[in-house]
């Protein structure tokens, strides 16, 4: 039993649209990080290195 | 008070919910609403679907988060926990129920998928005790599960336990047989929130449309109303059915109780119902048996429901052929 053909080609243009759904948290965080001049992935990258860092110190 | 918030949401991810779920159940059953439909294969089906996912995919899903992916991942762990709880939240809920959507959808819509959702289907009630009723394998494969999991790993665990938990009792009181929507299409002043509520999340009425036994009745719509936590999806997808209705009947027009445990287990166990789509020799999808012939007590039922109609009564009196 097949798939009738428009099923598959509904299924591929809502999946196409799906893609975009899924980025679009993504999308607006950065926009919103963009408008407010914010970098929040930096102030991680030194709380990781702090970390590191008091590892090294700790060995 | 934010404090008190997260308390609320850590205790109903414990335990909370699962005692929503019992009281629920049990205050469907007191009213009833099960009817004369809940037989002990159906009712061994439900427990077993309720109690052996959490002691086989529970361990599975744990394992994936707490050993495979720090082994193959070591460097991702909580990549992602910058990220601010708002936009958090929002990646999880679209991340996890868009995904769980085109699940659903998928096993409807592509016909060898569609046996290891029959399960879920073939229940004639609506409800908490048929809320968790799937395949094992359906279950094992909830795609969404993995992706949530996944999303946990790399730091986004704080914002999913309100997502989960959201989530979680939007779906339980979706199939819940207590129709708590129903108020909002009777009063008046509520009907602006009504069209917001059933177009944004799963509402019994839209929900049991999807559950009914025939569809494109008006009522019924098994072929779409796939959304589990959002409506959105369908909404966006042209797969929605709103009728601000209940079906009269659930489950599937040609089901005959198979064994609980062919439901459960399917395909490493058979259905021994002749022509059953679990069964050996069954066909993937079985064809629908119309309702009006399905027997004739029905038939008679359905012509008595049509007679007792106010509006019909009316026109039946100055044209009786409206019957015929």
């Amino acid at each position: 039993m097949k798939t009738p053909k428009s099923t598959v080609q509904k299924i591929f243009r809502n999946a196409i649209l799906s893609l975009f759904i899924y980025a679009l948290p993504v999308i607006l965080m950065f926009i919103t990080f963009y408008i407010k001049g914010e970098k929040p992935w930096l102030k991680k990258d030194t709380k990781q290195q702090t970390i590191s860092q008091q590892k090294q110190k700790d060995q | 008070m934010i404090k008190f918030i997260e308390e609320i949401f850590r205790n109903l991810n414990t335990w909370g919910l699962t005692a929503l779920t019992f009281i629920l159940g049990f205050a469907e059953f007191s009213l009833g609403l099960y009817g004369k439909k809940w037989s002990k294969n159906e009712r061994l089906l439900d427990i077993a679907c309720y109690t052996v996912p959490k002691l086989v995919v529970g361990p599975a899903v744990a394992y994936f988060g707490l050993k495979f992916l720090p082994h193959a991942f070591p460097a991702a762990k909580g990549t992602l926990s910058w990220i601010p709880f708002t936009f958090g939240a929002l990646i999880i809920a679209i991340a996890d129920d868009l995904t769980q959507y085109w699940y659903h959808r998928l096993h409807h819509e592509i016909p060898w998928l569609w046996r290891f959702h029959r399960t879920h289907h073939s229940a004639p009630y609506m409800g908490m005790a048929m809320a968790s009723r799937q395949n094992i394998w359906y279950t094992f494969f909830f795609s969404q599960t993995y992706v949530t999991t996944i999303l946990v790993y790399l730091g986004l665990g704080y914002p999913a336990l309100f997502v989960k938990a959201i989530k979680s009792l939007i779906t339980k009181l979706a199939h819940s047989s207590i129709p708590w929507d129903r108020p909002f299409y009777q009063i008046k002043w509520l009907h602006p929130i009504a069209w917001v509520l059933e177009r944004t999340i799963s509402t019994p009425a839209t929900h049991h449309a999807h559950h009914a036994d025939v569809t494109d009745d008006g009522v019924g719509y098994y072929k779409g109303n796939f959304g589990n936590m959002f409506f959105l999806w369908d909404i966006i997808f042209d797969t929605a059915h709103i009728s601000r209705q209940y079906p009269k009947s659930y489950g599937i027009s040609h089901y005959e109780g198979d064994e609980w445990y062919a439901q459960l287990f399917w395909p490493v166990l058979k259905s021994n119902i002749a022509g059953s789509e679990l069964s050996a020799e069954g066909p993937i999808v079985r064809e629908d048996v119309p309702k009006q012939f399905a027997n004739e007590d029905d038939q008679e039922e359905r012509s008595e429901e049509l007679l007792l109609q106010p509006s019909l009564v009316a026109a039946t009196s100055t044209n009786p052929s409206i019957l015929q």
